[in-house]
């Protein structure tokens, strides 16, 4: 029977129940400790304080556990079981609630937990919160920058067209300006101010643009055109500036509108072609003359046979009748003018052959002024008129023929002297226009001068003033000749259009022009 | 490694459930019966309640063990050796539930009443039920590893928290 029985020793038991007790104390106690040390540390930690209250109630699991093992102990090795045995259930009690203590500190969790989530919710949603405005913020932060960049960019680009434009608007050589809706000058450009010779711009903004045209009829086709139109191209019109000299300008006017299709005002670039206008008429004039002379050598050639058959046939007649002095003087008058219109026709040919190109040679301008003044001026002085010289010195050598030029030379001093009649100056002057590289003669008088309507036609072929047997008529139309000939050009400013000039009382200046000779570099050798 | 979650609680919060602390304060105070703890328990009433504070301990386990499975508040060593730790426990319930049990079916004179404590013996029926009850008699060995884990985790979240943060901290 005793075989079937196990006999087991009780001091292991008690050994591993006497240290196990030790030790649960131990480390249920530093198990607090440390769990108090991270609550200490975080103590809005919800799970520290889990875990504090854990090892608490753990702790105190532990200690009463063991405390009543080991008190046990002490009542067994003293012998007294039976007292034991009434504090044991104390004992029991105090585990039992122990464990339940530790069960509800555990279900805890389930409320730490909800808690636990519920933060990491908001921390998740605070985060996403962060995150969303950090992007926000660094969107906002990239628009700004963009905004920036592309107002600047714009800024730049409307700096860099304002500058474009500004320096077409003041660059220009042409006249720029702009209106406004009443049709006043609002702003102008220099060339503007300089071509109707204002000297400054406040003289010219505020102005009524149709103060600068001739008359009010012509300023109100220009504005008809631009209502209806709302442009005008190419307005020929002549502007009186500051000066009160009329400009010829083509004027190209822009209508300025708003959004509504208002007019605000209007642009205009105006054109001055005042030398181009000059230039034609002068064209124009060579034409007509090349055209006059052309018609005149063929009459002339044409009339010089006959004519010459009349003077011998005049002159022999009068051989003839050399006693008969009535029929003697009759014929002297037919030889007379037979002889007349020989020199006519002698001059209408000049006027039209162009020059020899062997009697052209280089000579000094100013040595046939000379010339021709030394034979003038004693003429000139008995009707108390007076040669005033100024003749540049070292004058260029120019191509021509002296003899021919001498004749204009005449022709322009015989027509001061007319225009003078007595007591007056006539000015002679020669200079050298090293720009043009020309040579320029100036013949000018204080003579009555040549009225306005007839200035366009004083180079025509027998256009005088004189009276009738006083002139021919292709005085001027010969000299005309001859200076083209020499490659120049001759002008009439009636006034002079120099200042000097008017400073003098010179109320008549021929202007002749001739080229400088260029040597070539053998020539030069 | 990552720390456990730093979470803030409410400070208004309530950590004891205190209606149902106070119930089963009130229950174990009406019952002024004998309890036995691994020695023996002579009326069965404070047995019982000792046993079902122990089931309700094991629930309580299963339940956390449950939870952080299923929703790990963090990763790493220590919550690894909480884990342990709570398992170790578990496992030392379940022994003394059995221990407890099978201390209340002990023949009579089983243990010698020697003066002796170090000559005491222990005369059971040979049989590994028996054995199993010897055996499990020495319950400290599940207890003390679980509360030396415990400590061993807390000691790690220590360690983990005084150091510089990776991420953003607490939470």
């Amino acid at each position: 029977m005793m075989s079937d029985m196990l006999h087991l020793p009780l001091l292991p038991v008690y050994l591993v129940d006497a240290v196990g007790s030790a030790l649960m104390i131990f480390f249920a106690i530093a198990s607090m400790l440390e769990a108090r040390r991270l609550l200490r540390r975080d103590p809005q930690n919800v799970l520290w304080a889990f875990f504090f209250w854990l090892t608490i109630t753990l702790c105190a699991l532990a200690i009463s556990r063991s405390f009543w093992h080991l008190l046990r102990f002490f009542f067994l090795m003293a012998g007294k079981e039976i007292e034991w045995r009434q504090l044991a259930p104390f004992s029991g009690s105090i585990n039992t609630l122990a464990f339940c203590a530790v069960a509800m500190s555990i279900f805890y969790y389930h409320s730490a937990e909800k808690v636990i989530a519920t933060v990491r919710r908001d921390a998740d949603l605070l985060r996403q919160a962060h995150r969303e405005l950090a992007a926000a913020h660094e969107a906002t932060r990239q628009l700004n920058q963009t905004l920036e960049e592309r107002v600047e960019r714009r800024t730049h680009a409307l700096r860099v067209s304002e500058e474009k434009f500004r320096s077409l608007f003041e660059a220009s050589k042409d006249m720029i300006f702009f209106c406004d809706r009443e049709g006043r000058i609002c702003d102008i450009n220099d060339s503007g101010l300089d071509l109707l010779a204002f000297p400054s711009r406040d003289q010219v903004v505020g102005r009524p643009l149709g103060e600068l045209f001739p008359s009010p009829a012509v300023y109100e086709q220009f504005a008809m055109t631009l209502a209806q139109q709302g442009h005008v191209k190419d307005f020929e019109v002549q502007l009186t500036g500051g000066t009160g000299a009329p400009r010829c300008f083509l004027l190209t006017t822009t209508a300025i509108t708003n959004a509504q299709g208002e007019v605000q005002g209007c642009e205009t670039i105006a054109i001055d072609f005042s030398h181009i206008k000059e230039v034609t008429a002068q064209l124009i004039q060579s034409e007509k003359m090349t055209s006059v002379g052309q018609l005149a050598a063929g009459v002339a050639h044409e009339i010089n046979t006959p004519l010459g058959i009349i003077l011998g046939y005049t002159q022999l007649l009068a051989e003839d009748f050399v006693d008969n002095q009535e029929v003697s003087e009759t014929l002297g008058i037919i030889e007379k003018q037979t002889k007349i219109c020989r020199r006519i026709v002698a001059d209408l040919l000049k006027f039209s052959h162009p020059a020899v190109e062997q009697a052209m040679r280089p000579d000094d301008v100013n040595k046939c002024l000379v010339e021709v003044l030394a034979i003038v001026e004693h003429t000139l002085n008995m009707d108390h008129i007076f040669i005033h010289r100024c003749l540049a010195q070292s004058l260029p050598q120019v191509m021509l023929d002296a003899e021919r030029l001498r004749q204009v030379f005449v022709n322009l001093i015989n027509n001061a002297h007319y225009a003078i009649g007595n007591e007056g100056i006539i000015g002679v002057w020669s200079r050298h226009l090293v720009e043009e590289q020309e040579v320029e003669v100036i013949v000018a008088d204080t003579g009555a001068g040549i009225p306005p309507e007839v200035q366009n036609r004083i180079f025509d072929p027998f256009f005088t003033t004189k009276g009738v047997g006083k002139g021919t008529g292709l005085g001027l139309s010969v000299s005309f000749g001859i200076v083209k000939d020499h490659g120049g050009r001759i002008e009439a400013f009636s006034p002079p259009r120099d200042p000097e000039l008017l400073a003098v009382d010179m109320h008549t200046a021929f202007h002749i022009r001739l080229p400088v000779l260029r040597r070539q570099p053998d020539q030069e050798e | 490694m990552h720390a456990p979650a730093p979470v803030r609680c409410d400070p208004g919060f309530t950590i004891w459930p205190p209606v149902l602390a106070a119930w089963v304060l009130a229950f174990l105070l009406a019952l002024p019966s004998q309890a036995w703890a691994v020695q023996a328990h002579g009326q069965s009433e404070g047995w019982l309640v000792h046993q079902l504070a122990h089931i309700l301990f094991m629930i309580a386990l299963i339940f956390l063990l449950t939870v952080l499975h299923r929703r790990p508040p963090g990763v790493g060593r220590p919550w690894k050796m909480l884990k342990l730790s709570l398992f170790l426990f578990l496992l030392w319930n379940i022994d003394t539930i059995t221990v407890h049990w099978l201390a209340s079916r002990l023949p009579e004179g089983a243990v010698d009443q020697c003066a002796e404590l170090a000559d005491r013996h222990i005369h059971l029926p040979a049989s590994s039920l028996w054995l199993f009850y010897y055996m499990g008699s020495l319950d400290h060995l599940l207890c003390v590893p679980a509360i030396v884990f415990l400590f061993l985790s807390l000691r790690g979240f220590a360690a983990e928290t005084g150091q510089p943060r990776m991420e953003d901290g607490k939470g």
